[in-house]
C-alpha cells in the first residue's frame, strides 16, 4: 500500500529533475524493451511518412513521390465539392455509430454469460462456432446476405412469410441497408470480439466472488459488481480505439451488397474512393480522402480519450 | 563505362558474353552492349546472338510461363529469351503500378492493358519507348495490318503523335456486349414464329409470356426478361439493347451519324427507354430482383425454365444443357421515335497490349518479336498452340484445319491454357477468321449467321471509336464521371422503379448539367473532332 | 435460510437464461455455418436457386476435388504454416516488452512513446512508398518481406498495455524491486508467466492475421513456390470466376464456353475454399481456450 502511494506521488510534475533522470536509469531496460517495437515503427511507419504529400500532389508513379507536381489542396477540393459529400459523410458516420451501438456491447454481454458457464463442452463448443464466421471471407458473406434475402427463394424471407408477415425489400430498400450491414457484420464478429473480454475476464479475483457468495450476493450481481468491473479498463480502451476508428468503414462488403437502389443510404467514402480510384489508379485523390479520414478520426481519439481521462482511471495516455 | 562495355565486347568475342548475358538478363551491362547485336529485318532468327530480355505479363496461373510451349518454340525461333515476371491477373493493377514508381521496368509489357492516360504519362516521360518510327522497318506484318485498316492507326496514335502500344486487334469478335436470346420453347408454346421487331410488338409478347404459362408447368412463374446486378455494373447487360430502340447506340457516349458527340443518360432516347423500361417493370415483366441479384440466381432462374428473355454468350449457357439452334438470338426492336434501331458494334481493338520500356537494351529486336503475332502464323500459333497438338491442317493451301483428340481426355480450353500465354488476357495479336477455319462447329457457324442477319445487316456499328484524350482531358473527365455516374446510376434505378416519377425529368437533366455532363460531351467531341481530322 | 433458498432460485433462472441466450447464439451463428458446409459439397443449381437450404443436395465433391488435385496448394499450406509461426513468433518478441514497458507508470516518456506508436495508426505514407522501404531493405519475394513489414500492430500493443495494466498488481514489481530482481528479470520470470491469457490472445490475434494475409505476398512476392494458401487460393478462385465478365478483349467463343462450364464449380470452389482454409485455425481455438480461465493469475500468484 504504502509503496503504490510513492510511485503515485512520482507522477506528480512537482518532482525533481535529478530524480526524473535516476528513474529512467533505474528503469533502463524498459527503454530496450520498446526499442524493436520503435526501431519497427520507425522504419516501416514513419519513414515511408513523406508518401502523404501526394495529397497535395498529382502523383504519377513513374515521377516518384518527391517529383510528382504540386497541386495544393485541388484534390480536396474536389472532394468537399462532391455533390454526394454530405450524403457520404452522414452514411459513414451512421453506418459506424450504428455498428459500435449494437455490436460493442454484444461481445462484452457473450464473454459475460460465457464466464458463467463451467460445463466444459457445451461452452467449449459454443464458443468454438460463434468465433468461426470471422474467418468468412468477404465475397461469401456478401453471396449469403443476398441469398437468404432474396425475394423469390431466401431463406429469412420465407421464414417471415411463412409467419404471416409481409417480408420488406431488404436488399434494394434504402432503410433497411444499414440493418442488414450492422447485423450481418455483428454476426460475423461477436464471437470473435469476446476474446478479448475473455482474458481479461481471467483477471478476476476468485476471493471476491467467495466473498461475495458469503455476504448473499446473486450470480447477477457479482458480475455486475465484480466481473465488469474487472474488465471495465479493457472495455474504455476497446472503446477509444473503436471511436478512433470511426470513419474507417470498408469498402469491399459495401460494395458488394450495393445496387442502384440502396445507393442513397449505401453509398460510405471508402466506397466513392474506390469508385474514383477505379478509373485510373487516383494515389492523389485515395490518398487526400485518406488524409481527411485520419484528422477526423484523431480529432475523435483524442476527445474521446480526453473524456475518458476526466471520467474514468483509464485512458491511451 | 567505356572501359566496361569494351570488357564486354571481348567477351563476346570470346564466346563467353552470350551464356554471361543469358545469365544476368536485361539490366544495364546489356544496354551498353545493344549495338553489338544485329537485328534482322525478316525471317528467323530474329537476332543471330540469343538475347535475354524481361516480359511482365498478367497470368491465369494455369501454368509458369517458361514451361509453354509456344513461348518456348517462339524463343528457339527467334533466339530471344525472356524472362517472365508474372502477376496474377487480378492484382495485375497493383503491380504495374508498382513497377513504374520503383523504375523496376520490365524490357516489354505484353497483354499489361495500359490504358490511354498511362500511355501518354509515361510516354511523355520518355518510360515507353515510341514505336512509330520502327514499325515500318522491323514490323512488317503490323505495318501491312495499318495499311489496310488506317482507322488503327489513328486509334493507336496518341496526340502528341506517337505510338506508344500495340493494341489488340480482333476482327473476328463483333459482340459488343453478350447478345439477348429469346428463349425458344416459349417461342414455339405461343405460337410466336416471327420475332418481335417494334418495341410494342416486344411488349406484347412478354405480356403473353407472363400470362399464358408457356413453361407448362401450372405457375405464373415465368419472368419475361431479367437483369443482374454486380459492383461494376447494373442492368448493363440487357441496356445496351433496349437502349438501342430508342436510337442510342451507347449507354454513355456515342456519336450519332451527322458526326455529333451525345452524352446518353441525358438524350432524349434516354428518357424514351426510360419509360419503356417503367412500364415494363409497372407491369410485372421485367425481372423484379434485376437490381439485386447476382449472376449465378439468374442462372438458377434460366435453368428452371423461367426466363423468357435473356442475356448471355450463349443461351445455353443461362439454361443449361447443350448448345441448341433453337433459342433465336435477339433481333434488336425499333420505337415509333426511330426509323431503325441503333445497335452497338465491337471496336476490334484495344490499345495497351505490347509496350517497351526505354531500359530495353533491344527494341528492334522486341518489336520484330512481337510483329509475329500479327501475321496468321504467329497468331495461330499463340492462339491454337502448335501444329500437331490440338489441331492438323486439312487443307493448308486454304487454311482449313481439324481437332485433334485432346492429349489424356483433358478439357480443351484447360489444356490449350498450358500451351500459350494467351487465355483470358488482352494479348497483342490479330484474330481473324481464317485461325478457327475448319475448327467452328454447326452451332458455332448458326451462332455467326445470326450475328450476321440480325445485328451486322442491320446496320451495326461503332458507338465511339477507340481514341486518345490528353492527360488534362482525362483526369477532367475522371473526376467529372465520379459524381455523374453516381447519381445516372441511382436516378436510372428509380426512373424504372417508379420511385421518381418521369416528371422528375427535367429536373434530372439539369442536376446532370449541373455536374458537368454538358463538358462530358465536350470534351469528347473534340477529341472525336481531332481523331476525325487524323 | 429462506433468503438464500430465494437467492438461488433467482441465480438458477439467471443461469437458466444465460443458458437459453447461448443457445440462441449457437444457433444463429451454426446455421449459416452447416450452410456453408452443404453448399460446398451441394450442386451449384440447387444452392443458387435455393432448393439446398440445410442439408446437401446433389452432393458431388468436385469443388474439394479442384482444389486438393491443384498441385500447389500442398506448397501453400505449408508456407503458410511457416509464416504463420516465425511471424507470430516475432510479432510476440516485438509486442509484449513494448506494451509491458508502456504499462508501467514510472517508465518516464512512456506518453510520448504512446503518441509516437498511436500516430502510425491514422497517418501512413501508402503503399507506392511502403514498397519502396521493403524493396530498398532487399525484401522483395523474401519470406522477411511478409514478416517484417507487420512485425506490430498498435492495436495490439494497446490491447496487450491495458491487460499488464489493469492485471499486473502494481505490489508485485514493487516486491520484486525491493528483492533487488531486474526488469528483464521481472518481466521473464514473473509477468509473462502470469500473463498466458494475454499471450494466448496475442498469439491468436497475430496468427490469424498472418493466416489470413495474402496483400502482402501479392504485392512482394514474384515467385509461385512462396505463396502462402492464400495466395493459392486465390488463384484457383480468380481463374473460376474470369466467367463473370466475359466482356472485352481476350475472350472467344471457346474461352466464353470454358468459363461457362468452370461458372458450375466456381460457386462450389467459392464455399470450399473457406472450409479449407478455415478449418485448420478453427482447430487451433480449443487449445488457447484453456488460458481463458477465470482466476489463473490470481490463483498463482496468491499460490
Amino acid at each position: 500500500m504504502k509503496a503504490s502511494k510513492s510511485s503515485a506521488t512520482a507522477e506528480l510534475p512537482l518532482l525533481k529533475k535529478s530524480s526524473k533522470r535516476a528513474k529512467i536509469l533505474a528503469n533502463w531496460e524498459l527503454y530496450l524493451f520498446m526499442l524493436p517495437a520503435l526501431l519497427y515503427f520507425l522504419i516501416f511507419h514513419y519513414f515511408p511518412m513523406y508518401g502523404i504529400q501526394i495529397a497535395f500532389k498529382n502523383f504519377v508513379p513513374s515521377m516518384g513521390v518527391t517529383g510528382s507536381p504540386w497541386v495544393g489542396f485541388d484534390h480536396f477540393e474536389r472532394f468537399f465539392n462532391s455533390y454526394y459529400f454530405w450524403d457520404l459523410l452522414w452514411n459513414t458516420f451512421s453506418i459506424s455509430f450504428y455498428e459500435l451501438a449494437i455490436g460493442f456491447p454484444l461481445p462484452i454481454i457473450l464473454a459475460l454469460a460465457f464466464n458463467e458457464i463451467t460445463s466444459g463442452k457445451f461452452k467449449k463448443t459454443v464458443q468454438t462456432v460463434t468465433y468461426a464466421p470471422h474467418f468468412i471471407s468477404v465475397v461469401v458473406m456478401a453471396g449469403m446476405i443476398i441469398t437468404f434475402l432474396s425475394p423469390s427463394n431466401g431463406m429469412i424471407v420465407m421464414l417471415i412469410e411463412a409467419l404471416g408477415f409481409n417480408a420488406p425489400q431488404f436488399l434494394t430498400d434504402p432503410a433497411w441497408f444499414k440493418t442488414m450491414y450492422v447485423l450481418s457484420g455483428v454476426w460475423q464478429s461477436t464471437g470473435w470480439g469476446t476474446i478479448i473480454y475473455l482474458a481479461a475476464l481471467s483477471g478476476v479475483d476468485p476471493q471476491l466472488h467467495e466473498a461475495a457468495i458469503v455476504d448473499g450476493a446473486s450470480r447477477f450481481k457479482r458480475v455486475l459488481h465484480i466481473n465488469l468491473p474487472t474488465i471495465l479498463p479493457t472495455i474504455t480502451i476497446m472503446l477509444i480505439l473503436n471511436m478512433g476508428n470511426i470513419l474507417t468503414v470498408g469498402y469491399e462488403k459495401i460494395l458488394l451488397l450495393q445496387n442502384s437502389l440502396n445507393l442513397e443510404a449505401s453509398d460510405v467514402i471508402s466506397t466513392y474512393v474506390y469508385r474514383a480510384g477505379l478509373v485510373d489508379a487516383q494515389y492523389s485523390f485515395s490518398t487526400a480522402v485518406g488524409l481527411f479520414n485520419s484528422v477526423i478520426n484523431v480529432i475523435l481519439l483524442v476527445t474521446v480519450n480526453w473524456i475518458a481521462r476526466r471520467t474514468s482511471s483509464n485512458s491511451l495516455w | 563505362m567505356n572501359i566496361r562495355s569494351k570488357a564486354w565486347k571481348l567477351l563476346m568475342v570470346g564466346g563467353l558474353g552470350a551464356s554471361l548475358l543469358a545469365g544476368c538478363g536485361g539490366g544495364e551491362e546489356a544496354a551498353n552492349n545493344a549495338e553489338s547485336v544485329t537485328v534482322s529485318k525478316e525471317g528467323f532468327p530474329i537476332v543471330e546472338q540469343p538475347i535475354t530480355l524481361t516480359m511482365m505479363a498478367p497470368d491465369v496461373g494455369i501454368q509458369n510461363w517458361e514451361d509453354m510451349v509456344v513461348l518456348q518454340e517462339m524463343e528457339k525461333m527467334s533466339n530471344i529469351k525472356f524472362e517472365y515476371k508474372n502477376a496474377p491477373k487480378d492484382s495485375f493493377e497493383t503491380k504495374k503500378n508498382l513497377v513504374f514508381a520503383s523504375e523496376d521496368y520490365p524490357d516489354v509489357f505484353y497483354a499489361a492493358g495500359l490504358t490511354a492516360s498511362e500511355q501518354l504519362k509515361y510516354g511523355e516521360q520518355g518510360v515507353l519507348v515510341p514505336l512509330e518510327g520502327m514499325i515500318d522497318e522491323y514490323a512488317p506484318n503490323f505495318k501491312a495490318l495499318l495499311d489496310e485498316y488506317p482507322d488503327v492507326r489513328k486509334s493507336i496514335t496518341a496526340p502528341d503523335g506517337h505510338i506508344y502500344s500495340l493494341p489488340v486487334v480482333e476482327f473476328s469478335q463483333h459482340w459488343y456486349r453478350n447478345p439477348m436470346w429469346y428463349n425458344g420453347e416459349f417461342l414455339e408454346k405461343l405460337g410466336v414464329d416471327k420475332l418481335p421487331e417494334t418495341t410494342e410488338e416486344l411488349y406484347d409478347y412478354l405480356k403473353r409470356v407472363k400470362e399464358e404459362d408457356p413453361n407448362g408447368n401450372g405457375e405464373a412463374d415465368e419472368i419475361p426478361i431479367s437483369s443482374v446486378t454486380t459492383p461494376a455494373a447494373n442492368i448493363r447487360d440487357i441496356r445496351t439493347w433496349l437502349l438501342g430502340a430508342f436510337g442510342a447506340y451507347e449507354e454513355e457516349i456515342y456519336v450519332d451519324d451527322s458526326d455529333v458527340v451525345h452524352y446518353t443518360p441525358m438524350d432524349e432516347s434516354f428518357k424514351h427507354y426510360l419509360e419503356y423500361m417503367n412500364r415494363l417493370w409497372a407491369d410485372g415483366l421485367l425481372d423484379p430482383e434485376s437490381f439485386s441479384q447476382t449472376a449465378e440466381q439468374k442462372k438458377a432462374k434460366g435453368q428452371n425454365n423461367q426466363l423468357a428473355l435473356f442475356s448471355d454468350w450463349n443461351a445455353y449457357m443461362t439454361k443449361g444443357g447443350e448448345p441448341s439452334t433453337e433459342d433465336p438470338m435477339f433481333l434488336p426492336v425499333r420505337s415509333e421515335y426511330v426509323e431503325k434501331a441503333a445497335i452497338a458494334k465491337n471496336r476490334g481493338i484495344t490499345t495497351g497490349a505490347f509496350a517497351i520500356t526505354k531500359t530495353n537494351p533491344h527494341p528492334e529486336a522486341s518489336l520484330r518479336w512481337v510483329d509475329y503475332l500479327y501475321s496468321y502464323e504467329g497468331a495461330l500459333l499463340f492462339n491454337k498452340g502448335p501444329e500437331g497438338t490440338l489441331w492438323e491442317y486439312e487443307n493448308e493451301a486454304d487454311r482449313t484445319k481439324k481437332y485433334l483428340p485432346v492429349p489424356d481426355g483433358q478439357d480443351r480450353e484447360d489444356y490449350r491454357a498450358t500451351l500459350t500465354p494467351n487465355y483470358g488476357i488482352p494479348a497483342p495479336t490479330v484474330t481473324t477468321d481464317d485461325i478457327g477455319k475448319g475448327l467452328t462447329t454447326d452451332f458455332d457457324t448458326w451462332v455467326s449467321e445470326e450475328t450476321q442477319t440480325k445485328l451486322l445487316d442491320n446496320g451495326a456499328r461503332i458507338p465511339f471509336p477507340a481514341l486518345f484524350l490528353t492527360v488534362e482531358e482525362q483526369s477532367e473527365i475522371n473526376s467529372l464521371n465520379s459524381d455523374l455516374s453516381t447519381y445516372v446510376k441511382q436516378m436510372e434505378a428509380k426512373f424504372i422503379t417508379g420511385a421518381e416519377p418521369m416528371s422528375g425529368w427535367d429536373n434530372y437533366v439539369a442536376t446532370l448539367k449541373k455536374m458537368g455532363a454538358e463538358r462530358v460531351a465536350e470534351i469528347n467531341q473534340a477529341a472525336y473532332d481531332r481523331w476525325k481530322a487524323n | 435460510m429462506v433468503k438464500a433458498m430465494q437467492e438461488s432460485k433467482g441465480d438458477k433462472m439467471f443461469l437458466i437464461g444465460t443458458y437459453i441466450y447461448l443457445c440462441i447464439a449457437l444457433v444463429i451463428v451454426l446455421y449459416p455455418l452447416i450452410y456453408i458446409l452443404s453448399a460446398s459439397i451441394s450442386s451449384p443449381q440447387a444452392v443458387n436457386s435455393g432448393e439446398m437450404w440445410l442439408f446437401p443436395k446433389d452432393i458431388t465433391w468436385a469443388g474439394y476435388e479442384l482444389v486438393f488435385n491443384n498441385p500447389k496448394i500442398w506448397n501453400g499450406y505449408l508456407n503458410t504454416i511457416i509464416y504463420t509461426v516465425v511471424g507470430t513468433l516475432l510479432n510476440l518478441a516485438v509486442t509484449l516488452p513494448a506494451a509491458y514497458a508502456l504499462s508501467r507508470s514510472d517508465f518516464i516518456g512512456r506518453n510520448w512513446f504512446m503518441g509516437f506508436i498511436l500516430l502510425t495508426m491514422f497517418f501512413s505514407g501508402g503503399l507506392v512508398p511502403t514498397y519502396l522501404v521493403v524493396k530498398n531493405l532487399g525484401l522483395i519475394d523474401t519470406m522477411g518481406a511478409l514478416i517484417l513489414p507487420v512485425a506490430a500492430s498498435v492495436w495490439n500493443i494497446v490491447v496487450a498495455r491495458t491487460f499488464f495494466q489493469s492485471t499486473i498488481p502494481k505490489e508485485l514489481q514493487e516486491a520484486a524491486h525491493i528483492d533487488g530482481c531486474t526488469n528483464i528479470k521481472l518481466f521473464w520470470k514473473i509477468v509473462l508467466p502470469l500473463s498466458a491469457p494475454i499471450v494466448a490472445v496475442m498469439a491468436l490475434f497475430y496468427g490469424v492475421g498472418h493466416w489470413n494475409s495474402y496483400f502482402s505476398s501479392l504485392i512482394y512476392l514474384n515467385s509461385e513456390s512462396k505463396y502462402p494458401l492464400q495466395m493459392v487460393l486465390r488463384q484457383i478462385l480468380v481463374l473460376q470466376e474470369m466467367s463473370a465478365e466475359m466482356n472485352g478483349a481476350g475472350v472467344s467463343g471457346e474461352i466464353a464456353q470454358a468459363m461457362n462450364s468452370k461458372a458450375e464449380t466456381a460457386s462450389l470452389i467459392k464455399y470450399g475454399v473457406i472450409v479449407v482454409s478455415t478449418l485448420p485455425i478453427i482447430a487451433v481455438y480449443p487449445f488457447l481456450q484453456r488460458y481463458f480461465v477465470q482466476g489463473v493469475m490470481i490463483g498463482s500468484v496468491k499460490g
